[in-house]
């Protein structure tokens, strides 16, 4: 039940819009693989210093040493593993539970109209204080904790984005016809409408996975996600922030990779939206 | 001919007594959006009691020593009121926000009490970033939407594109590099006068543009996308086919229209400079609610960053109604 637009008139223009997509997705899918593999990249250890306190770049430390004199390097190297990691599974989570969700609203209105007030409800918590709210109330929940949060309070915006996607397509001919036939709900959500979504639904995760890149390194900065001697971007720039006239590489290098991360990944997210959803701007 | 006017009053004022009901339908309307947002902000105050009682740990807990025996930790939570039913509990914070009581912190402070001083410096700073950020994104988005497809108009939207997902503490973070510390302009800290607040606007200036920034991103593509759906409208196109000035046709025929969409992007932005404050104020030591939940994150204590978005619900709750009464306004009953 997969609707083929492409002719073979359309097939090279296509096969370029295709390649231009392509070529802006590469820089976050480069700098996600570096932040992962960062960790066995890294030429010392993260927590034994090497240098004096904040020492200057030279000689074995070239963006020098932090607080404790430890390799700006290697936790540089080290620190992105886990912001990306938890970020991806923050995005794949609010994805999949909005597709499911937002599936059955568009087929079920009264459970749309519930959707649609919570959604309503969660726009006067700013995220920031909602993940301050979740991790303050739950002291041992840890990454659990951030992940809950970030999911909790992503996941009406994006159903909002994927029932307003599911309308047409629940109220076309085929499924009114497979509903008459007697199909079950979940028949319906899984085999008919969201296959129909696959762009709607990639587009989502890329802005579900900039939404969390900006909550979780906003978290940790915080002091509420990865705790001390972990080695985390966020988390290297509120520690080494006083230490920032002597090696302003401890501060400059962290919020530079988290910098080219959020943009690159914005850009790849950007590029995956569907055209005529452009203008569909959904919120952080 | 005055007979017949006096005759006709009376029965004009019976029979189509026009102007009393428009009044009374917008006030009539004005009250309905007013209790629906009432209604939300305390269904937003239920599921942040429903989260703080739900979630595992209290706040005599989270502040419990080590080698604390059980009775000391039910002393306190006593203390705390932490061992009342409830039902009770739930309805003195459902009722509290109206009254100024915004519950007891883990230290047995009264919320209200740490948030008196603090949260006007908050409002302000995010004050002055909404407006900028109003102020920017709308110039940035017709300058950009005055020649379409043109390279100012792609380098406009790129850039916005760019730095609308920069969390906050990075465009802060590169601000006091560049302008406290090797251009020497601005201070990168925030000192405060006797009573509290900054002792400078010079103060203010790099907090706010770190707040600003990201919000003037997204909220360009917003205003740019707005006018570009407007542009098509056919009494657009009427008026550039009669020959109407550019700059008229933006201000008189395109930004009207748009601002239904503008005011909703704004009014969302509201809560993410909100909660972009408190990152920002932790940067530049500003005197904010900032400090207040950097002490609260020490302490784990619950009950104060309750209170926190309990006022914050309520901020953006009188924003919203301000969007949605221009929303009204701009579409002149149309909706």
């Amino acid at each position: 039940m997969t609707a083929t637009t492409a002719d073979a008139k359309t097939a090279p223009a296509s096969r370029r819009t295709r390649r231009r997509t392509a070529l802006r997705v590469l820089p976050a899918v480069l700098l996600t693989a570096l932040a992962l593999a960062g960790p066995w990249l890294a030429p010392h250890a993260i927590d034994a210093p090497v240098t004096a306190p904040y020492a200057e770049p030279g000689g074995d430390a070239p963006l020098g040493g932090d607080q404790l004199g430890r390799d700006v390097l290697s936790r540089l190297l080290a620190g992105g593993r886990e912001l990306v990691v938890t970020s991806l599974l923050v995005a794949v989570l609010v994805t999949a539970v909005a597709a499911v969700l937002g599936a059955v609203s568009a087929l079920r209105p009264a459970i749309g109209r519930i959707v649609e007030r919570t959604a309503d409800v969660l726009m006067l918590l700013p995220a920031v204080l909602g993940i301050l709210l979740v991790t303050l109330s739950w002291p041992d929940g840890g990454r659990l904790a951030v992940v809950t949060a970030s999911v909790v309070l992503g996941v009406p915006y994006a159903v909002r984005l994927v029932a307003g996607a599911a309308a047409p397509v629940a109220a076309s001919g085929y499924v009114e016809a497979a509903a008459v036939g007697g199909e079950r709900l979940g028949y319906l959500v899984v085999r008919e409408v969201l296959p129909n979504l696959r762009a709607t639904l990639l587009a989502l995760f890329g802005l579900r996975f900039v939404a969390a890149v900006y909550l979780v390194a906003t978290a940790g900065f915080l002091q509420v996600g990865p705790q001390p001697p972990a080695a985390d971007w966020a988390l290297m720039i509120r520690e080494n922030s006083a230490g920032i006239v002597l090696n302003p590489w401890a501060v400059l290098a962290p919020s530079i990779a988290i910098g080219l991360l959020a943009m690159s990944v914005n850009l790849a997210a950007a590029a995956l939206v569907p055209a005529t959803g452009r203008k569909a701007v959904p919120a952080l | 001919m005055a007979g017949s006017l006096t005759r006709d009053e009376p029965a004009e004022g019976t029979v189509v007594p026009r102007p009393v009901p428009a009044v009374i339908r917008t006030v009539w309307y004005a009250a309905g959006v007013l209790a629906r947002r009432i209604l939300l902000l305390a269904g937003l105050l239920a599921a942040v009691f429903a989260a703080v009682e739900l979630l595992p740990g209290d706040a005599a807990d989270a502040t419990s020593e080590r080698g604390e025996s059980a009775a000391d930790l039910a002393r306190r939570r006593h203390l705390l009121g932490l061992d009342r039913p409830v039902a009770e509990r739930f309805w003195d914070w459902m009722t509290g926000l109206p009254t100024g009581d915004l519950g007891t912190s883990a230290r047995g402070e009264p919320v209200a009490d740490l948030l008196a001083h603090p949260f006007p410096n908050t409002l302000l700073l995010g004050g002055l970033a909404l407006l900028l950020t109003l102020v920017a994104s709308v110039a940035l988005g017709c300058w950009a939407a005055a020649k379409p497809g043109s390279p100012l108009d792609r380098a406009v939207s790129a850039s916005a594109t760019g730095i609308l997902a920069l969390p906050e503490f990075v465009v802060a973070v590169a601000l006091v590099l560049v302008f406290a510390l090797w251009a020497d302009w601005l201070p990168a800290v925030t000192l405060t006068d006797a009573d509290g607040s900054p002792a400078s606007w010079r103060m203010l200036v790099l907090p706010v543009l770190a707040l600003a920034v990201p919000q003037i991103g997204w909220n360009t593509r917003i205003v740019r996308a707005a006018l570009a759906d407007e542009a098509t409208a056919a009494h657009i196109e009427t008026a550039v086919l009669d020959g109407l000035p550019r700059r008229r046709i933006l201000t008189h025929h395109l930004l009207p229209g748009a601002l239904p969409t503008i005011a909703a992007g704004i009014a969302t932005s509201t809560g993410m400079l909100l909660g972009g404050a408190v990152v920002v104020e932790t940067i530049f030591n500003y005197p904010g609610i900032g400090s207040v939940l950097a002490g609260a994150v020490a302490d784990r204590d619950s009950p104060v960053i309750a209170g926190v978005v309990a006022v914050t619900g309520a901020v953006i709750t009188g924003v919203l109604l301000l969007a949605d009464l221009v929303r009204a306004w701009a579409s002149g009953g149309r909706t």
